[in-house]
């Protein structure tokens, strides 16, 4: 089943076409990497899926419904979700209460029940933090469950984001770089847990990486976006193998050796 | 049910504090200097609560507080005073106004973020005051009489009420979703946290309870007049909010009560208040920038200690 298709989705900042004439597809419990030097428009996509920008041109469909242009929340209710590459948790909240805000989508006991204190209130609580502690607990949290976010290490922060996102119930799951800035040991044991939450959860996800190396092993297909423009789409060695995928990330490597 | 158990002696202790006070005030053992004294202090503890909602909780920075007392105090004085209706009814017609002036205040400033909703709810203040005085129907500066009607029953139940629901609201999945927003709005969005919706709240809830304490107030102190809703009114409340501590319910309360009672020594020299506010605000960014409880509440500190102990 089709997850997620976009058609000529583009949009401008100005004078600037971040992204352009772009058309991608997941189909269902795919793991689909989306690759592309510095700049190229990877997160501008995020944010387009995600309803943070409106695209200026193009479509968006989700399980074949027209979704561009609403907002974020109303997305992440249909079941769309994102981790932020550069983290953006709750920073003085606990862990626990980072999950459960993302768990609260699926609450269903009314603000006056939480006055009042009614029994529907006690229920969906107790509900929520169970979920929220199985969910810890899978990504290996639970000990630091009430600790401030702030206070956790930087791999931990970065799992948070993930089991943030998966509270959330998601059919797809959109990962922004969910490695950088780990260590390759940490980046190892990270590939697979997503892989685990995948077989797990049955979910389809999205993954932004910068490191084409990285997603060669675990994605069944690569999109490579190159200033906004989409020069290469396949599986992981006709990627590889692509002139323009090489030239662009040759090109990259030229500027960084001159910086 | 060891919540029940906490519930129920809560609620006995509640209602003995409130017997032992109103036994005393009806045997004349509190004299009118601090009966006045008791009825600032609940007032301010419920401008400081309700503004503790919209800025330490939701983190919406807004310095307009003062209108909404203004909007309740009024509505409820042309009530009883105007159309001689009985004083329950306007209290509740005063919460109700000035939420509906929150919502007015909290749609357009949806998109207004630090400074510039600060700036627009000070406008909103102004703009309140400045209508008021040009109103003739209720005295314009001159301001209206009003007949005395607050007292100990009705301000306590108020207060109370407010408390158990600022408090609830706070500690449940909607006031999560408060706190989200003042964490990071872009990431509470992209958890599902409908934004506009709980911004609206904030300011509706909180809003109503300033609008029950204006009704409260205009029925302690006989007369109102504009000038008392000025912006200086609303920089009471928020050194109040700021000195116990942005995000801390119990310091609101704690730093309500010590300003109200330094309040009553100063109210010969309405100059030296303002210094004095300004100092304290100076004090508490230089040497205790978290307020005199951070964001933790009583509460945390009693666990903490009998945590310790057991
Ligand atoms: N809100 C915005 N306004 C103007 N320009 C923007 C905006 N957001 C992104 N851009 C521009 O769009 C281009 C693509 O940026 P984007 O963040 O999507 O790149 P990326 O592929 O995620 O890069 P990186 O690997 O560094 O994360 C950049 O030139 C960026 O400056
Ligand atoms: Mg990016």
């Amino acid at each position: 089943m089709r997850v997620l298709e976009t058609r000529g989705l583009g949009i401008r900042f100005g004078g600037l076409r971040a992204v352009q004439e772009l058309d991608l597809f997941l189909d269902q419990g795919e793991l689909v990497a989306l690759i592309g030097p510095n700049g190229a428009g990877k997160t501008t996509v995020f944010n387009m899926l995600t309803g943070v920008y409106k695209p200026t041109e193009g479509e968006i469909r989700f399980f074949g419904e027209r979704i561009d242009g609403m907002s974020p929340y109303a997305l992440t209710r249909k079941g769309i979700a994102r981790t932020f590459q550069n983290i953006r948790l709750f920073q003085q909240l606990s862990v626990l209460d980072n999950v459960r805000i993302a768990h609260q989508v699926n609450t269903h006991h009314t603000f006056i029940d939480s006055i009042l204190r009614l029994p529907r209130f006690g229920r969906e609580e107790r509900r929520m933090l169970e979920e929220s502690r199985a969910l810890l607990e899978t990504m290996g949290l639970l000990a630091v469950a009430d600790e401030a976010a702030r206070n956790l290490s930087y791999g931990q922060q970065r799992r948070l984001e993930i089991a943030r996102a998966l509270a959330t119930h998601p059919k797809l799951l959109l990962l922004d770089e969910p490695a950088a800035g780990m260590n390759p040991r940490e980046t190892h044991e990270l590939m697979e847990m997503i892989e685990r939450v995948r077989k797990t959860f049955g979910m389809t996800i999205l993954l932004i990486e910068h490191d084409m190396s990285l997603v060669m092993n675990i994605s069944e297909r690569i999109y490579v976006l190159d200033h906004g423009v989409l020069i290469a789409h396949g599986g992981p060695e006709d990627v590889r193998k692509n002139p323009r995928v090489i030239e662009a990330y040759l090109g990259e490597a030229a500027e960084d050796a001159l910086a | 049910m060891v919540n029940r158990r906490k519930a129920l002696i809560t609620g006995l202790l509640l209602l003995i504090g409130y017997a032992v006070v109103q036994l005393m005030l009806s045997m004349g053992l509190i004299d009118p200097f601090y009966e006045n004294m008791l009825m600032n202090i609940g007032i301010n503890i419920m401008l400081a609560v309700s503004l503790h909602l919209i800025i330490g909780v939701t983190g919406q920075f807004s310095i307009g507080h003062a209108g909404f007392l203004a909007v309740g105090a009024y509505v409820s004085a042309v009530l009883t005073t105007k159309l001689d209706q009985p004083f329950l009814p306007a209290i509740l017609a005063a919460g109700v106004a000035a939420a509906l002036f929150g919502i007015l205040v909290g749609v357009p400033t949806l998109r207004l973020r630090g400074d510039y909703l600060a700036i627009a709810t000070l406008g909103f203040g102004e703009i309140v005051r400045i209508t008021l005085y040009n109103i003739d129907y209720v005295g314009g500066a001159a301001g209206m009489q009003v007949r005395h009607l607050t007292n100990w029953t009705y301000l306590y139940i108020a207060v109370i009420v407010m408390i158990i629901v600022i408090a609830n609201l706070t500690n449940s999945a909607h006031g999560r979703a408060l706190l989200a927003i003042r964490e990071d709005e872009v990431a509470a969005e992209a958890m599902g946290v409908n934004t506009t919706y709980y911004k609206v709240l904030a300011f509706a809830v909180g809003a109503f309870f300033a609008g029950i304490a204006g009704a409260m107030y205009a029925h302690q102190f006989y007369v109102i007049q504009p000038v008392a809703f000025g912006f200086l009114k609303s920089f009471e409340i928020l050194v109040i909010v700021v000195l116990g501590g942005i995000g801390s319910l119990s310091g609101a309360i704690l730093a309500a009560t010590l300003l109200s009672l330094v309040n009553i020594y100063l109210q010969a020299f309405p100059e030296t208040r303002m210094i004095l506010y300004s100092l304290v605000l100076i004090l508490v960014m230089l040497y205790r920038p978290q307020g005199l409880m951070g964001n933790r509440e009583i509460t945390d500190l009693l666990k903490r200690r009998l945590g310790k102990e057991a």
